[in-house]
């Protein structure tokens, strides 16, 4: 049985979640429920005539779509090659700046402007470095012999995506610096003297005592980023649009050009819901693993 | 003392390569924005382009600001940030201090729970019902939209930024105070909030650079000129000049500008904030 005071302050404490509480019911919550459960039904804008239930049809319509191995296969390479890209850029980085020279607040502050800047202009900045007319890129390679003539990185099947791969690393990888570096810096100096009297090499010293001190942060920023770079839409829209031919089409492009080109929203609804549940899972695995390991 | 004297002149050598390839990798895009935006046409258009600049020009900058909307677009981002991040603020100090305070209830409990899987779930999935419900509510192409989309987005993380910081403070302070009567709303205002100055300045750092910088809500929600936002303007600015990329650099110089002002004066918080975020996941 509560006091009356602590009913009181209960009142107070729902009090001060309830306009959050509401954010996230009526905008998080609510279409939450309301993809899965048009991932259902037939609900296409420029059909309004037919409507009701679809069972799994639309599920079926989706995997069935010419694109979409391409699209599920694209999401794979953008996200791995992304998330390994940046966590060695990452921990380079990071390494470099924990060691004690002049200037690292300075560098820390280059090293951070990329992720703060809109993902629009780094975008269409690289993409005019890239141009095959007058891009700086283009023409740098060009005189240093590493290609014959200009190249269409962006216009190219083969390259689209891996040149966006490229600029995304860009720009995600100083948050990777930044979380490492905090890590870096917690690592007690004490344990790595006595392992250096004991005998340690700077290699050894590195692999078997500062890395292991780094893994719980290492695990968590792979594991928002995987989920962070998979679900990514602007930068892949802002440089290709998912082209040339769907090459670079990941599946957020993919539901994109569901909903809002051809107004599909049942089956741009399911392929979100398989998303969702995909993630689901990843966040269960994860949460199962990180308790197992704080208790074990 | 760790290593010889040779090996770590070596070792120092390495580092400051590393680095300085680390700074032009990071900058290098950003200096020839800067570059292009301030140079005359014919000197873009060259198959020997080079970072000095022979003769300045403004033009570009007099073009896009003169000859486009990119003003009421500057002005747009701004007013939908600064509001964003207003609303965030007020919403996540309270929940935030519920979470810190009140954790032994089970609804604030639930709610934690709530906040930390709504930070994993991504706009783009909730697109489609958000943009029906906006346009029920007609909200479609007006400011209130995006404001309502970007808040949803930023309270969770801020809500967890506010709580770590609460965490910190002891709350023998507030008990005093409560003795002498002041309110929980009071001792929040007058007590914690201004010890606790840097982390709010940390907060509205992300709140505000996250509705600034998003691109998809603002190109899906807004279809006209006079409410579009920065980010979706520049990037249509790809299709209007084609390329003169003399002029989209430049606009692409002034959408930074904000934030370039924000991290000078301000990057001790943002570091701040990114660690705090990183380190509790």
């Amino acid at each position: 049985m509560l006091t009356l005071k602590e009913k009181r302050i209960r009142r107070l404490a729902i009090g001060f979640i309830l306009p959050a509480l509401l954010f996230f019911l009526l905008l998080n919550a609510y279409p939450l429920g309301q993809v899965l459960w048009d991932s259902f039904q037939i609900k296409n804008l420029l059909n309004k005539a037919v409507d009701g239930f679809a069972g799994l049809q639309n599920y079926k319509e989706v995997l069935r779509s010419e694109y979409f191995p391409t699209a599920l296969r694209n999401t794979v390479v953008w996200t791995v090659i992304s998330v390994a890209g940046e966590y060695l850029l990452g921990i380079a980085s990071a390494v470099a700046l924990n060691q004690r020279v002049k200037g690292r607040t300075l560098f820390r502050a280059m090293i951070i402007v990329p992720w703060v800047v809109p993902i629009v202009i780094a975008g269409m900045t690289w993409t005019w470095m890239l141009t095959p007319d007058y891009g700086i890129l283009n023409i740098w390679m060009v005189e240093l012999g590493i290609i014959d003539k200009p190249y269409y990185w962006l216009g190219e099947l083969n390259t689209a995506l891996l040149t966006v791969t490229f600029v995304n690393i860009w720009r995600s990888f100083p948050f990777y610096t930044i979380s490492l570096l905090a890590g870096l810096q917690s690592v007690s100096r004490d344990i790595i003297e006595a392992a250096a009297i004991d005998g340690a090499g700077v290699r050894r010293r590195f692999w078997h005592i500062v890395l292991p001190q780094l893994r719980t942060v290492s695990l968590t920023i792979i594991f928002i980023h995987i989920i962070w770079t998979a679900i990514n839409f602007d930068f892949i829209w802002v440089m290709t649009e998912g082209g040339p031919l769907h090459a670079s089409e990941t599946l957020p492009i993919m539901i994109y050009r569901y909903a809002m080109q051809e107004y599909n929203f049942g089956q741009a609804s399911s392929l979100a819901s398989m998303m969702l549940s995909f993630m689901a899972i990843c966040i269960a695995l994860y949460y199962f693993a990180s308790s197992r390991r704080q208790r074990g | 003392m760790l290593i010889s004297k040779r090996k770590r002149q070596l070792l120092t050598v390495i580092t400051y390569v590393v680095l300085a390839g680390f700074a032009v990798y990071c900058m290098l895009p950003f200096l020839w924005m800067l570059v292009t935006s301030i140079k005359p046409t014919d000197q873009i258009r060259t198959l020997h382009p080079t970072f000095l600049v022979r003769k300045m020009t403004f033009a570009h900058f007099d073009n896009v600001l003169n000859n486009s909307a990119f003003l009421t677009f500057f002005k747009n981002s701004l007013l939908v940030a600064s509001i964003t991040t207003v609303i965030s603020l007020l919403i996540s100090i309270f929940a935030g201090y519920s979470l810190s305070r009140y954790l032994r209830f089970k609804g604030v409990r639930l709610f934690g729970v709530a906040m930390m899987l709504s930070q994993m779930i991504p706009g783009v999935l909730l697109l489609i019902p958000l943009y029906l419900t906006m346009k029920q509510l007609s909200l479609i192409n007006t400011y209130g939209s995006l404001i309502l989309a970007y808040t949803t987005f930023a309270v969770p993380l801020c809500t967890f930024m506010m709580k770590g910081f609460f965490d910190t403070i002891p709350s023998e302070m507030e008990e005093s105070a409560e003795l002498d009567g002041c309110s929980t709303v009071g001792i929040i205002f007058k007590i914690l909030l201004p010890v606790s100055l840097p982390s709010l300045i940390s907060t509205s750092l992300f709140a505000f650079l996250n509705a600034w910088n998003e691109y998809m809500f603002g190109f899906v929600f807004i279809n006209d000129e006079a409410h579009r936002t920065l980010t979706p303007g520049v990037s249509l600015f790809k299709g209007l000049y084609q390329t003169d990329w003399g002029s989209m650099m430049a606009a692409s110089v002034l959408s930074v500008l904000p934030i370039v002002v924000i991290f000078v004066f301000l990057q001790r918080y943002l570091v701040e904030g990114m660690t705090a975020g990183a380190v509790k996941g």
